[in-house]
């Protein structure tokens, strides 16, 4: 079943056609990897699908619902949820805080009943910590929940920034090149992470990225692109093997010039 | 019972109450009575400071109309008790209630821009109440001012050192909500927002409605500081609500400290409380004028030079700096 359905997406920015009528789907409970080189396109898709930019022309379907008519507030409300290349915490806020924030969305009472400490706001904000604890432990971070976020290495900052978006009950989510800055024992990390999110929490997830081994490790199927415009989908293994993936990234043979 | 102990409410009590023995000490002479009224002073400008740092420290945005609305809520306070009879409370009411409505509008408009512009379309509006206050003068009595007496609620006129006590309270009272509202999700959103836009709006968090609410909020301290003025000075001048407060209150939150609750308090003593009750009274140098906007001046640029946090982490740091010379001083006679 198709959770996310990308059509003849094209964005111009000037003239330069950052993403050329691209189309792929994302499948219910699929890690669906999108790779390209510097310069493809991937974040721009990204930010499309999450209405950071608004597409000149195409449709993006999450859940049968089009994405290009909603503000950008309200992607989370659908069950779409991403993170960010450059991990985007709040510094002075605890770890747990920021995975609170993540459930914004859950809260129902606002600036009112949280000044006077109402008891029911006071219930609502127990029952959402408790399941941002829940989230921590799974994240192997309880001991830390209160610890500051500025100062953690960014390894745990990654991990935190994953569990702000399992706050929100995503169906799916969308990972920013999240191997970026890792090192290789938390890249291996990171990907057993993202393989266990799927299963416990029941989201298929996204991922743009630019470490080709997580990618070939993590995702069922992967989508390549180029200038913006789609190279080659299929399994890691069909990715590989791609001649026009391999130009793209290798360049050719003989005089054309290599990205 | 425990929670309640455990809360911070305890400490900002405790501060009211200490506050509010100022007036007794003066009365068995042990500090001069002008030092309440500077005191008052210190205490409705560090609502208005607690109100811009929700807008500056919380929430990053900044504001230069502060003294706009501030006055606002003066004149009309003073406007609805003395000409039209009003009761002090509904005054207060109306007086915190219009200058947000009319907040919130401006910031309809202007909160599409953002940093210096923002600045200077606050300015603007804020100017623009400034000459209202001089020149409408059937209503705010032009440059001979408005008067306003001690405010009276429940059969109860208060008087000056009763009114003191009645400003410690509304202080400890704003202190209180801010606390509480900072530390929930509503304090969070804000502050998600003030780092990353990006990720607040990701997050689900509509931008435009919480900048709104930290602009209205601000609004609504402002004039409360407004209304506690002119009922504490018992007058207002239009000469009162120019930049030059707006950018003082400004300098008490950042010297006191973003982001916190007692910082802007602390800055609203140093810049309006400490040039009155001390440097003012030095030798030679007490007569140089302007000397207090030179004071702030000089500390806004050594408080964001070398203690960017504000003042209010000095005694946090000198504590650490303490029980860390403690420890290496143990550890030495262990070794």
């Amino acid at each position: 079943m198709t959770i996310l359905k990308v059509e003849n997406l094209s964005i111009a920015f000037g003239g330069l056609k950052a993403v050329d009528d691209l189309s792929f789907s994302v499948n219910q409970d699929e890690i669906y990897g999108l790779i390209g080189p510097n310069g493809a396109g991937k974040t721009t898709v990204f930010n499309c699908i999450t209405q950071f930019y608004k597409p000149n022309q195409g449709k993006i379907l999450f859940n049968d619902t089009d994405l290009v008519l909603k503000a950008t507030h309200n992607i989370i409300k659908l069950g779409l949820v991403r993170t960010f290349q450059n991990v985007e915490l709040t510094r002075d806020l605890t770890l747990l805080e920021n995975l609170l924030v993540g459930a914004h969305i859950s809260y129902k009472y606002g600036l009112f009943a949280n000044s006077f400490k109402l008891p029911k706001a006071k219930k609502e904000e127990k029952e959402i910590a408790a399941r941002g604890e829940g989230i921590l432990d799974f994240l192997g971070l309880l001991d830390k929940k209160n610890e500051l976020t500025g100062g953690q290495p960014y390894g745990i900052l990654k991990k935190v920034e994953l569990g702000r978006t399992l706050m929100s009950n995503p169906k799916m989510i969308i990972l920013d090149e999240p191997a970026a800055g890792l090192n290789d024992t938390e890249t291996i990390e990171l990907a057993t992470l993202i393989r266990s999110i799927r299963t416990q929490y029941n989201c298929s997830i996204l991922l743009v990225e630019h470490d080709m081994r997580l990618v070939m490790d993590v995702c069922d199927r992967i989508c390549a692109i180029s200038f913006g415009k789609k190279l080659a989908e299929g399994t890691p293994k069909e990715i590989q093997q791609s001649t026009a993936v391999q130009e793209a990234y290798l360049g050719i043979s003989d005089d054309t010039e290599v990205d | 019972m425990q929670n309640i102990l455990k809360h911070n409410y305890t400490k900002y009590i405790v501060f009211g109450i200490i506050i509010s023995l100022m007036p007794t000490l003066a009365g068995i002479g042990l500090i001069r009575s002008a030092s309440v009224i500077v005191l008052g002073a210190v205490i409705f400008y560090g609502v208005v400071a607690i109100g811009l740092n929700i807008l500056l420290g919380f929430s990053g945005l900044i504001s230069l109309g502060t003294a706009g609305f501030m006055g606002l809520g003066a004149y009309m306070s003073a406007y609805l008790t003395e000409i039209l009879g009003l009761p002090f409370l509904l005054s207060l009411a109306i007086s915190v209630v219009v200058p947000v409505i009319i907040g919130s509008l401006v910031g309809l408009v202007s909160l599409r821009v953002s940093g210096m512009y923002l600045a200077i379309a606050t300015l603007a509006v804020s100017e623009v109440f400034r000459l209202m206050f001089s020149e409408f003068t059937d209503i705010t009595g032009g440059f001979s001012g408005m008067r306003a007496s001690f405010p009276s609620f429940f059969g109860i006129s208060l008087s000056r050192d009763t009114t003191f006590i009645f400003l410690v309270v509304i202080l400890v009272l704003l202190m209180i909500l801010t606390d509480n509202f900072v530390n929930s999700s509503v304090g969070r959103a804000l502050l998600t927002m003030r780092v990353s836009e990006t990720a607040a709006s990701a997050m689900g968090i509509n931008l435009l409605k919480y900048k709104l609410m930290a602009f209205a909020l601000a609004t609504a301290y402002a004039a409360i500081g407004g209304v506690m003025y002119v009922h504490f000075i018992q007058f207002s001048f239009p000469t009162v609500w120019t930049v030059m407060l707006s950018l003082q209150i400004l300098a008490a939150v950042v010297i006191g400290g973003i982001k916190t609750i007692f910082g802007p308090i602390i800055g609203a003593f140093v810049v309006f409380g400490v040039p009155e009750l001390f440097l003012n009274r030095l030798p030679i140098i007490g007569d140089i004028p302007g000397l207090a906007f030179m004071f702030t001046g000089v500390l806004i640029i050594v408080v964001i030079l070398f203690y960017p946090n504000g003042l209010i982490y000095l005694g946090h740091d000198i504590k650490r700096l303490w029980l860390k010379n403690r420890k290496s001083q143990k550890g030495g006679e262990t070794a």
